[in-house]
């Protein structure tokens, strides 16, 4: 391969060295699959700003500072738990540090399963945190479908999140089997310890946006 | 090679010569899972034909209703659900409502986008660039499966309780989002569905062209040095990836509103039925120029081959098709100027949209400036290619005056607009879709079509598609409105009534255009001669392969020394030099 040729073309060009996966195909560079990643994160976060900015004309139309609406079809409609999610957020965003403290530690050619397990049990505990807050707001007469647009947005956007929180733990999970059960990741090569690492980041970073805007604007 | 069957029916490799993991699978097998790019492009291909002509009906028995009203449509009549059409085989009010949304959804998101997209984009992306496939083959298979099955569950809305959605391709809220206004709740809901499952076979596309383009391209093929189809299709990439979320979020809204109660759309709970217009043309303007902008990519390649001359401006179309990129993005209020909106900010998005005109003219003025003085070629893409050069001039002039509030205003809800979108969907769009057809067949297919053929085509349908829709204007200025099944109860469309007969004749007429296409292509795909691996004297890698190609397409990776249109160079014999060929020391290039 003409070397100089290759380097002046190569703005964004990952290195063509490929190893190969067990049926004898090359596998994808990491670089590629990490720009994928992010491409794919891209547009969930139009996704959630899809959602996001429905709200906020939802929010706009109605008077923005006359929120929550006390009073719905005769129901008195319930503030937000802003502390058990503050605790609640507090865990999430810390299991995102976990999780890259298990990453670190595979880069350094340790195991780090504990770690990732510790992150995927974090999360869960989010979602379990966030289950009993529907819950109680469940019971104080908000839903989908009751305390009106209030209730919607509320439930849809946590709904939609905490969806993908579910997917996120399963996915450490599977990471977690992986590294225990085959030893999978290591300092040379560990795509999909570093993609869901990327998947998880996000999450957690939308989280925090979703606190603001649904607890305390 | 002597392991290496030819594939009549698609015309590549079925083997490839390593191993029996995941490509080489014969028989159903290779149709159903197979992860070269090539095979995908033909899936997507042959799929979005049989969308093609149920969309394509569904206009015809629209144009029948609206010439002749309540006369039973012949053959078409009694192929159409009873939701549809009454006994005899009329179209019933509510059945024209269903078709005007099903033929909008349908031509959109089942033929023009992937067929732009999805065959195209496959198919040049990796060959133009000098990859053996896309960065992820299986998630491209992936979005092929995905897109056949949205298709399913949008045909299955006609067989739903209440039938098709009748709410346009739109579903403006409340109507769409309120079970008693659009009578099928079930419908609405699966049309829901399908365009989130769609837009999925889109991201995933989407990620994948991408991620193909920055990080797989040939030693040499620097970003500067891509042919424009390839710098079209990635720009469109981007827009999917940043518009088609925003749709698939609010079609999930109008999902739970119509089956969990939520208000989003629903006034009485706080909600607002704007919201949708919003969402829905946040995602649908963007979606006019993911639908273009490929268009204009395989244009500006078909016209210098053609022309035997470099495309004038490279890099100008290159910004000029980034820059439509931007502006398509906040535009959206342009399609809302009737719905109720502040004075100030129906200026704002007036002004952005006729910036849209500049890039726009610069494209148009280097289409221009590439077959000025050139050697031109007449052939039947050439011709489709012009074709979309002046039918885009035609509907992206009368874009712009709509852009201006007052006009809009008195042409909203009017068939000018009707006119205007086809001349920008049909007449630039599809006429560039049969450009390329027409240029790459030879390369997909291993075989030519049949010349003779291809003119019957290109003149029948350039007369009758004019025929169609330029009476159109006349008639949305003389006050026609748009989604009426009947014309005739008013009395102040009476006079205009032949123009809707002459509509319709194009109509029927533009149908039968087809006939010739579908037979050239099928015809030749057995019969057609063998085609030579560069039929055109064309530049780019796609064409240095012999055919049929390969799976991996390229036996050894090339290498490129310059920029994708070298025609006619001064001092050369030949008047073409291929991207993977040196030029002769005493040959001096110009830039890129």
């Amino acid at each position: 391969m003409n070397n100089a040729a290759f380097n002046n073309a190569s703005l964004f060009h990952a290195p063509t060295v490929q190893e190969a996966d067990h049926h004898g195909h090359p596998k994808t560079d990491p670089k590629i699959c990490r720009l994928g990643t992010i491409v794919f994160l891209c547009s969930e976060a139009l996704l959630f700003s899809g959602l996001i900015s429905a709200y906020l004309v939802v929010r706009a139309a109605g008077g923005f500072s006359n929120w929550p609406p006390n009073f719905h079809d005769g129901i008195e409609l319930p503030a937000m738990p802003r502390l058990l999610t503050g605790i609640n957020t507090v865990i999430l965003v810390s299991s995102s540090f976990v999780y890259h403290a298990a990453e670190s530690a595979v880069k350094k050619g340790k195991s780090g399963s504990s770690l990732i397990l510790l992150a995927a049990m974090l999360g869960a505990t989010f979602v379990g945190i966030q289950c009993v807050e529907w819950t109680n707001l469940y019971r104080e007469g908000l839903w989908f479908n009751k305390g009106g647009v209030y209730g919607s947005s509320f439930f849809t956007l946590t709904g939609f999140h905490g969806a993908h929180v579910c997917i996120g733990v399963l996915l450490i999970l599977w990471c977690f089997y992986l590294q225990v059960t085959r030893r999978t990741f290591t300092p040379q090569r560990h795509v999909a310890l570093e993609n869901v690492g990327l998947y998880w980041h996000f999450v957690d970073v939308v989280w925090v946006f979703l606190y603001v805007i649904l607890y305390w604007l | 090679m002597s392991a290496t069957t030819v594939d009549a029916s698609i015309g590549m490799d079925v083997h490839d010569g390593h191993g029996s993991h995941g490509h080489g699978k014969k028989g159903l097998m290779h149709y159903i899972w197979n992860t070269d790019h090539k095979v995908i492009a033909m899936q997507f291909l042959w799929t979005s034909i049989i969308y093609l002509v149920l969309g394509g009906s569904m206009a015809i028995a629209m144009r029948w209703q609206l010439a002749w009203p309540g006369h039973p449509i012949p053959i078409l009549g009694h192929l159409l659900p009873s939701t549809v059409v009454s006994e005899d085989g009329a179209l019933i009010p509510g059945g024209y409502n269903m078709l005007v949304t099903m033929h909008g959804t349908i031509l959109v998101f089942f033929v023009a986008m992937p067929v732009l997209i999805g065959v195209f984009g496959n198919f040049l992306i990796p060959l133009k660039i000098g990859a053996g496939d896309m960065a992820f083959p299986a998630l491209n298979e992936l979005s092929y499966w995905l897109f056949s099955i949205s298709g399913l569950i949008m045909i299955a809305t006609f067989f739903a309780p209440g039938g098709a959605p009748g709410t346009g391709w739109t579903a403006y809220a409340p109507l769409s989002s309120h079970g008693p206004y659009n009578g099928t709740s079930l419908g609405q809901t699966l049309w829901c569905v399908s365009l989130f499952v769609n837009g999925l076979s889109s991201l995933t596309g989407a990620v994948n062209y991408i991620t193909t383009v920055i990080t797989m391209r040939a030693p040499g093929m620097t970003m500067f040095r891509m042919p424009l189809p390839v710098w079209a299709i990635f720009i469109t990439a981007i827009l999917l990836i940043f518009a088609i979320p925003v749709l698939s979020a609010a079609a999930a809204l109008i999902i739970f509103d119509l089956n969990f109660g939520t208000s989003f759309y629903r006034p009485a709970g706080g909600g607002q039925p704007l919201l949708w217009q919003h969402l829905f043309w946040f995602f649908g303007h963007p979606e006019v120029y993911i639908l273009v902008l490929p268009a204009m990519g395989f244009t500006s390649e078909i016209l210098a081959v053609f022309s035997r001359k470099p495309v004038f401006g490279y890099k100008a179309m290159v910004y000029a098709m980034s820059v439509i990129g931007f502006l398509g993005f906040i535009v959206w209020g342009h399609h809302m100027y009737v719905s109720g909106m502040q004075l100030w900010l129906s200026a704002a998005f007036g002004v952005s949209t006729m910036v849209i005109a500049v890039p726009s003219a610069i494209k148009t003025f280097n289409w221009m400036g590439t077959i000025w003085r050139g050697s031109i070629h007449y052939t039947v893409p050439m011709a489709f290619a012009v074709a979309f050069v002046s039918m885009f001039v035609i509907g992206g002039l009368s874009g712009i005056f709509m852009a201006s509030t007052p006009v809009d205003l008195f042409v909203h809800h009017t068939y000018f607009i009707v006119a205007h979108f086809h001349y920008v969907i049909f007449g630039a769009i599809v006429f560039s879709v049969f450009a390329a057809i027409y240029f790459w067949y030879p390369k997909m297919s291993g075989r030519m079509w049949n010349e003779t053929l291809g003119w019957i085509h290109f003149w029948m349908s350039f007369v009758f598609f004019n025929l169609t829709f330029f009476p159109m204007h006349n008639l949305g200025l003389a006050g026609m409105m748009r989604r009426i099944s009947d014309p005739t109860v008013y009395d102040c469309l009476k006079q205009v009534q032949p123009l809707n007969v002459i509509c319709t004749i194009g109509a029927i007429g533009l149908g039968l255009s087809t006939i010739p296409f579908l037979i050239n292509m099928f015809w030749s795909l057995k019969y057609g001669p063998k085609a030579p691996a560069n039929p055109w004297n064309s530049t780019t890698l796609e064409w240095t392969l012999e055919n049929p190609i390969q799976h991996g397409n390229f036996p050894v990776t090339p290498t490129i020394y310059h920029g994708p249109y070298e025609y006619s160079i001064p001092g050369m014999e030949k008047d073409f030099l291929p991207q993977n060929e040196k030029a002769p020391d005493h040959i001096k290039l110009e830039a890129h």
